[in-house]
């Protein structure tokens, strides 16, 4: 059957005496409804954005063309660099607390001891959690005149914290709740790494006169790294884009200090409805994520002891 | 370099005794190898040298050092895997350096013994490999190479040519023993093949479900072997077994063939009991005069001819070195080396 129609194929190809394309209008039907979904929501909202970013638009007033005035305006907005900042802190934190947090829980985890299935079902829930119940759970816990967590610590005879309601405590204790629900994402990455590890270079350390630390630092930790990796990748893009955690625990606030690119821009185009402006930060914010995204798949190819030949 | 000896090892699994009572010595500078079939407790007793398996019972020797009870990292040996066990994020060099860096060796040092050991198995030119970038027979040699590196008491190989080709296993067992004869080092060697057994050793260790059946130089298991095991193991096409007794100074087997026996060997001893005439294929010859046998089997490699022949109800399986002209069903007259007959007792198996 398929020869056949290969054949019928190239004759008609051949009897128009023309190029191997002519035939693709034939199939473009069957492309168009994935086309119109991708032109729906991803080309237009884009394309949209971008031209919302070079004009003038607060809602319920007359748009204008702007050209660059908006993306002017940024590069001098010390509010915008404030919040990017806070979002490169955020970031940091909020990849490696659980990536270290993560990493310990694997190797636990990895070990035989009874019970460990059924913790580790329990270390798990957090992940499987909705963002916004887990910020008002957490909320409550770090009220400073009823939360579980200032009697915690008075138990150890510390004394009360302001947690996100202190400008200087803020970003550290939302970190605190996204490292709660997220270190058990990097435990599953990286406890998959660890079953995948090859048991013989264990024994050949062994020999080689390797003690237990030198054998996680020499052989575990470079053959997990690919997983490390691709934790950090998730977890970079996850954290640097983070919303719902911030914006229903504190808006971004005390005053602007958890203020996130996010926040600001969803506070530009919906709290103050400018339209242009947010989209102009929508853009850079976009320009941010897919450097940071290229920067670590090289890192992360960089990494990959296992395909080494094929780079 | 050190002797190694091993005093009444013993190893259970559970309930289950893979190795009972065990003992070896093993001189400085000797290469020794352990061969048996699958499951005969070689690479458990290899490990438990190494020290990668504890010891149930019995002490092991290095030198006059006891380390049955001491970590591997501290017996000062160095093990060859069958499956090489190289680390696969480290580069050639890193992977044979890698004993020295955690023993915090001079670096200059470190590089210069790498070098060396590069020299001796030719892997200069791939110091900056990693070792997914490597032939199998290439990661032998680092994995040779990093054994070397250490320059330990002694080396342990465990079935390190399994993994390899038919024709590169025979260049790498070249290597390995040319490799014993430069640098000299002790060294315990397990494989379940006795081709490399017999090429490789000065000392053939024999073990059987846990237990040593014999223990000698190459030849000597060859000529002399001990027990019917150890006559079945070793030699390839195996040696022929046939049931039967000694009459009237000839050997007749249950199925009523006559086969000569050697002069030396008295009658009397032997009693009429049961016994087992063995005879290796490579020592019967095509004789016109000898016995007649229907070739059921032929096969020719070139060099040799493998042939089956039914005489009298035996099989018996020929090695013919000689160029002759057999086919299948063909009769064909053979005589046996008399000189070469071994004889055994049916019910202990043991050589008479």
């Amino acid at each position: 059957m398929a020869s056949v129609s290969i054949e019928t194929a190239r004759t008609e190809t051949g009897n128009k005496g023309s190029k191997p394309s002519r035939l693709a209008p034939n199939y473009w039907p069957f492309v168009v409804p994935a086309l119109i979904v991708i032109g729906a929501v991803i080309v237009f909202p884009w394309v949209f954005t971008l031209w919302m970013s070079v004009n003038s638009w607060t809602l319920g007033q007359e748009q204008t063309f702007a050209g660059l005035d908006n993306y002017i305006r940024l590069a001098t907005d010390f509010r915008f660099w404030e919040s990017l900042w806070h979002t490169l802190i955020f970031t940091v934190l909020a990849v490696v607390a659980p990536l270290f947090l993560g990493t310990l829980a694997a190797l636990i985890f990895d070990a035989q001891f009874p019970g460990r299935g059924f913790l580790r079902g329990v270390f798990v829930m957090p992940m499987m959690a909705t963002p916004v119940a887990i910020a008002l759970v957490w909320t409550m816990m770090f009220h400073p005149q009823l939360g579980v967590l200032n009697y915690l610590l008075s138990l150890v005879g510390i004394g009360p914290q302001e947690w996100i309601y202190n400008r200087y405590s803020v970003i550290p204790s939302l970190v605190l709740v996204e490292t709660w629900q997220w270190t058990p994402l990097i435990m599953l990455i990286v406890l998959g790494g660890l079953a995948a590890l090859p048991r013989e270079p264990y024994e050949s350390a062994e020999i080689d006169g390797a003690n237990a630390w030198q054998k996680f630092r020499y052989l575990t930790l470079p053959m997990i790294a690919p997983f490390l990796m691709i934790g950090v990748i998730i977890r970079s893009i996850d954290a640097i884009k983070s919303f719902d955690i911030i914006y229903a625990m504190t808006q971004g606030g005390p005053g602007t200090a958890s203020e996130t690119i996010n926040i600001y821009l969803y506070n530009t185009a919906f709290s103050y409805y400018d339209i242009g402006y947010g989209s102009a930060m929508a853009v850079v914010f976009f320009v941010i994520i897919v450097a940071l995204s290229f920067a670590l798949m090289m890192v992360r190819a960089r990494a990959n002891w296992s395909d080494m030949e094929t780079r | 370099m050190a002797t190694v000896t091993l005093q009444n090892i013993q190893k259970r699994f559970g309930a289950v005794n893979v190795i009972e009572n065990l003992s070896v010595d093993i001189a400085d500078g000797e290469f020794v190898v352990l061969v048996g079939p699958s499951g005969c407790g070689k690479s458990t007793l290899l490990r438990m040298v190494a020290g990668l398996e504890e010891v149930s019972g019995g002490e092991i020797l290095i030198g006059a050092r006891e380390v049955s009870n001491l970590p591997a990292r501290d017996r000062d040996i160095a093990m060859v895997f069958q499956n090489y066990a190289l680390y696969p994020h480290m580069t050639v060099e890193d992977n044979m350096g890698f004993a020295l860096k955690l023993k915090k060796a001079d670096p200059a040092d470190t590089a210069e013994r790498v070098k060396k050991a590069a020299a001796i198995l030719g892997l200069e030119n791939l110091l900056d490999r990693y070792p997914r970038q490597l032939s199998g027979g290439q990661r032998q040699r680092v994995a040779m190479g990093r054994a070397i590196v250490r320059n330990p008491q002694v080396f342990l190989f465990d079935e390190p040519l399994s993994n390899l080709d038919a024709k590169l296993r025979v260049v790498m067992r070249s290597e390995i023993k040319a490799m014993h004869q430069r640098i000299g080092t002790t060294t315990i060697y397990v494989t379940h093949d006795q081709i490399e057994a017999m090429t490789m050793a000065d000392k053939i260790v024999v073990l059987h479900d846990g237990n040593i059946e014999q223990v000698g130089a190459p030849l000597e298991l060859y000529d002399r072997p001990a027990n019917l095991f150890v006559a079945g193991f070793i030699g390839s096409p195996a040696m022929n077994f046939l049931e039967g007794r000694i009459e009237e100074g000839v050997f007749r087997t249950d199925k009523g063939l006559i086969l000569p026996l050697p002069a030396d060997l008295s009658p009397a001893s032997a009693g009429g009991r049961p016994l087992v005439y063995g005879i290796r294929p490579e020592h019967i010859r095509a004789s016109d005069q000898g016995i007649q046998g229907r070739a059921t089997i032929v096969e020719g490699t070139g060099s040799e001819i493998f042939a089956k022949l039914e005489c009298g109800g035996e099989q018996l399986s020929c090695l013919f070195r000689e160029r002759i002209d057999i086919r299948f069903g063909d009769t064909v007259g053979v005589s046996i080396d008399e000189k070469r007959v071994h004889l055994f007792d049916k019910a202990t198996g043991q050589r008479l």
